[in-house]
């Protein structure tokens, strides 16, 4: 202690240590005013790129949808050949090629599906699948469920039980996507509790994706996780599902808790208003 | 004569380690703040883009909410601004507009837009308020979700008590009527409620921002801009500071004091058991949250506050130093007094990181530092005057706090910038730098001077807000 009054008392330490500072505080907001420099000039070139981008997919998807004219033909385009093997091209048309699937019914969107697996964008979402980054895999699955991939669904289902909520709740709704009730069966065997946020993104899956074969979804009711019983309870109300009024009397019965068993009554009342309706 | 040397008395070198060691102490908070906040704000930023908050908008499990608006003389906006409230993007609210008996036409303003008619209201009085003239309802089915209390003067704490009161859902939402928000305000603040299991989540508070000289039109933001007068352009530079760097990093330690009066949702059945806002502060909305989660923790009940980065919230702050002091001064009362009524948590460990931190912090780095500064400036004065003031030290001690101060300017533009991009123009970014530059000498000596002034009035026992005069968003269009 007294080496260091000693220290301190010396005057020696003081204006190394403040000009040092002072140098390191000058030194770094230069080079942070430098990252926002070429941040921004990078934004600005990447928008102007972009925008180029989009108008030569635009040709290039009116021509694969409306036109009929096959990959094959256009890849051996030149231009095309040399921009297909450009990254950011194909990040840029990958994402034009989802968007317009979301818009389209039919056979517009298979055409764009066989697009997709033609022109290999496919194995850009599958590599995604496998990259250690949870939001890299978010991507590749949210591409690959909207391209109806149902190939990937083993591997969705697999990464669904990852603990990251994101990544989870991400996978759950492309298993859905794909493949509907039997996306969520295997969370009759989930170990821990599925909050709030999780169940309405589920019931918000099937009715986004409009999922009319629900077949199934009574198990969740026969679940030892106490929120998966909710999450069934809620997904049966929301859907509007008279024909599991049974089971959900059964619940009733041999709830697991009051609040589950308040929640399966105040269902069966609003199914039975709806058979009413009925 | 000078610094450090063999002459320099005891009382000097103990006076001067401390001084440093307290700047030293406070500018290291500030960066491991600034790096877990930008931690905190990368991982939420990630998150958030996969979030389809759509999920909330179509669902009616989403939480109910109820959104408090007191107003006080706010006839010239009210109108508009209720409107703006009442087209938010979120389906299971209400909105309850408490007229804390403004002298102005802003009862008329109400009655005669929006079709009211005086309803029998039963009211459950669990918090004891001022008295409520009346309650209106619309008679048009379009604004359904609107109803004003009347109500004889009280405060702005007292309005929300109202609100608390007649509020119908589980949540409240508590802002300020003039503030602007952001379309899906209401679904990034409900969401939290949802996320928790086993925490109860008490309270969800949003980032506010500076919305003077931007572009509203029919109560909403459409551009963005900087200011052009100093006093606001620096403003948008410190509550960048506070909210980016700051109050995210407290987030993520779950050691949030302050939720914004202007904007945050709280648990209604928690707020009421811990008895509502206190009408003895003027800093009711810190202090709310301090008293909730000194509630949880007294009772034993697991909880979280929880912290929305996106910037949801739109405010106007003051141009003039007048109305300026006014607001800073206030607010070091309301710290003061927060801190006293609840100077059982200090340093206390039944409180964890509340106690042992959160509290700790702010009393030495909110509520002593400008006391600290004043002290500082006034030994220096005395050390100046007696000849013992070493001027080659001094000038790198005002350089190494100057350089400091614009550094972290620099980084909360540098996150600002990797994250929400508000502010793309060139020029606004170099109207902000501009502001790093002049901030620590021209604001920062204001915001003490303002923090002295508030001690003073604590000292002779000022109550209330004072009038608060806006000018109102310059709709440059």
């Amino acid at each position: 202690m007294t080496k260091i009054w000693d220290l301190y008392r010396n005057s020696h330490w003081a204006e190394p240590f403040l000009i040092g500072s002072i140098c390191l505080f000058v030194g770094l907001s230069t080079v942070l005013y430098l990252l926002i420099i070429k941040s921004r000039s990078r934004k600005i070139k990447q928008e102007k790129l972009r925008n180029d981008y989009e108008q030569i997919i635009v040709e290039l998807m009116y021509s694969v949808v409306f036109m009929d004219t096959p990959f094959s033909t256009l890849k051996e385009e030149q231009d095309y050949r040399m921009l297909l093997k450009n990254t950011y091209f194909r990040e840029v048309l990958a994402e034009s090629v989802i968007n317009l699937h979301k818009n389209y019914d039919g056979v517009y969107a298979l055409k764009l599906e066989h697009f997709y697996k033609e022109s290999e964008l496919i194995n850009n979402s599958l590599k995604k699948l496998k990259n250690h980054k949870w939001e890299v895999k978010c991507k590749g699955i949210t591409e690959l469920a909207e391209m109806n991939i149902t190939d990937a669904f083993d591997n969705i289902i697999t990464i669904s039980k990852s603990k990251n909520k994101t990544l989870k709740i991400t996978a759950i709704n492309a298993s859905i996507k794909l493949v509907g009730v039997k996306g969520i069966i295997h969370l009759t065997e989930h170990p821990y509790p599925i909050d709030d946020w999780t169940q309405l993104n589920i019931i918000n899956a099937f009715k986004k994706h409009d999922i009319g074969d629900t077949q199934g979804v009574e198990y969740l009711l026969e679940s030892k996780n106490t929120t998966v019983v909710a999450l069934g309870l809620k997904l049966i109300k929301e859907l509007k599902l008279t024909q599991k009024l049974h089971h959900v009397e059964q619940l009733t019965e041999k709830a697991p808790n009051t609040l589950i068993q308040y929640e399966a009554q105040s269902v069966l009342q609003a199914l039975n208003v709806n058979l009413i309706n009925e | 004569m000078i610094f450090f040397n063999s002459e320099t008395t005891w009382f000097l070198d103990v006076y001067i380690l401390l001084i440093l060691g307290y700047a030293i102490l406070i500018m290291s908070s500030y960066l491991i703040l600034a790096y877990l906040s930008t931690k905190a704000l990368r991982s939420y930023l990630k998150k958030n883009s996969f979030v389809d908050y759509e999920v909330l908008l179509t669902s009616e499990f989403a939480p109910k909410l109820s959104l408090i608006a007191p107003a006080y003389n706010e006839g010239f906006t009210i109108e508009e601004n209720v409107k703006s409230l009442l087209s938010l993007n979120y389906n299971n609210y209400e909105v309850i507009v408490v007229n804390d008996g403004s002298k102005d036409n802003s009862m008329e303003i109400l009655i005669s837009t929006y079709d009211l008619v005086l309803t029998e209201f039963k009211v459950d009085l669990k918090i004891e308020t001022k008295k409520i003239r009346g309650i209106y309802t619309s008679k048009n089915t379009a604004f359904k979700k609107l109803i004003v209390v009347d109500k004889e003067n009280g405060g702005k704490a007292d309005a929300l008590n109202v609100g608390l009161n007649i509020a119908h859902n589980p949540y409240v939402v508590c802002i300020d009527v003039d503030c602007i928000l952001d379309k899906d305000a209401l679904l990034k603040l409900a969401k939290p409620f949802l996320e928790s299991h086993g925490k109860r989540i008490i309270a969800t508070g949003g980032v506010v921002r500076i919305a003077n000289q931007c572009v509203i039109r029919n109560g909403r933001l459409v551009e963005i801009n900087i200011p052009d007068v100093l006093l606001p352009r620096i403003q948008v530079l410190e509550y960048l500071r506070a909210f980016l760097l700051g109050r995210m990093a407290w987030g993520r330690l779950d050691g949030l004091l302050l939720i914004s009066g202007a904007f945050g949702a709280f648990d209604k059945e928690i707020a009421l058991l811990s008895g509502g806002y206190s009408t003895k502060t003027v800093g009711e909305d810190m202090e709310l949250v301090v008293r909730m989660r000194r509630y949880m923790v007294e009772n034993k009940l697991p909880y979280s506050v929880s912290y929305i980065p996106d910037p949801l919230c739109w405010t106007e702050a003051p141009e003039d130093f007048k109305i300026f002091k006014k607001q800073r001064s206030r607010w070091m009362r309301g710290t003061i007094e927060t801190l006293t009524l609840h100077k059982k948590m200090f340093l206390n460990p039944k409180y964890k990181l509340l106690g042992m931190l959160s509290i700790p912090y702010w009393t030495f780095f909110e509520f002593l530092a400008p006391a600290i500064e004043f002290t500082g400036l006034i030994i220096t004065l005395l050390f100046i005057f007696f000849g013992f003031i070493n001027w080659h030290f001094f000038l790198l001690l005002v350089l190494f706090v100057y350089t400091f101060a614009v550094f972290f300017s620099v980084i909360a533009l540098f996150s600002e910038e990797f994250t929400y991009h508000k502010y793309p123009k060139q020029t606004d970014f170099f109207k902000l730098l501009l502001a790093a530059f002049i901030e620590p000498v021209y604001f920062h000596p204001l915001t003490v001077y303002a923090a002295l002034i508030g001690y003073k009035e604590k000292v002779m026992g000022t109550k209330g807000w004072g009038e608060m005069t806006r000018k109102g968003f310059t709709k440059k269009e």
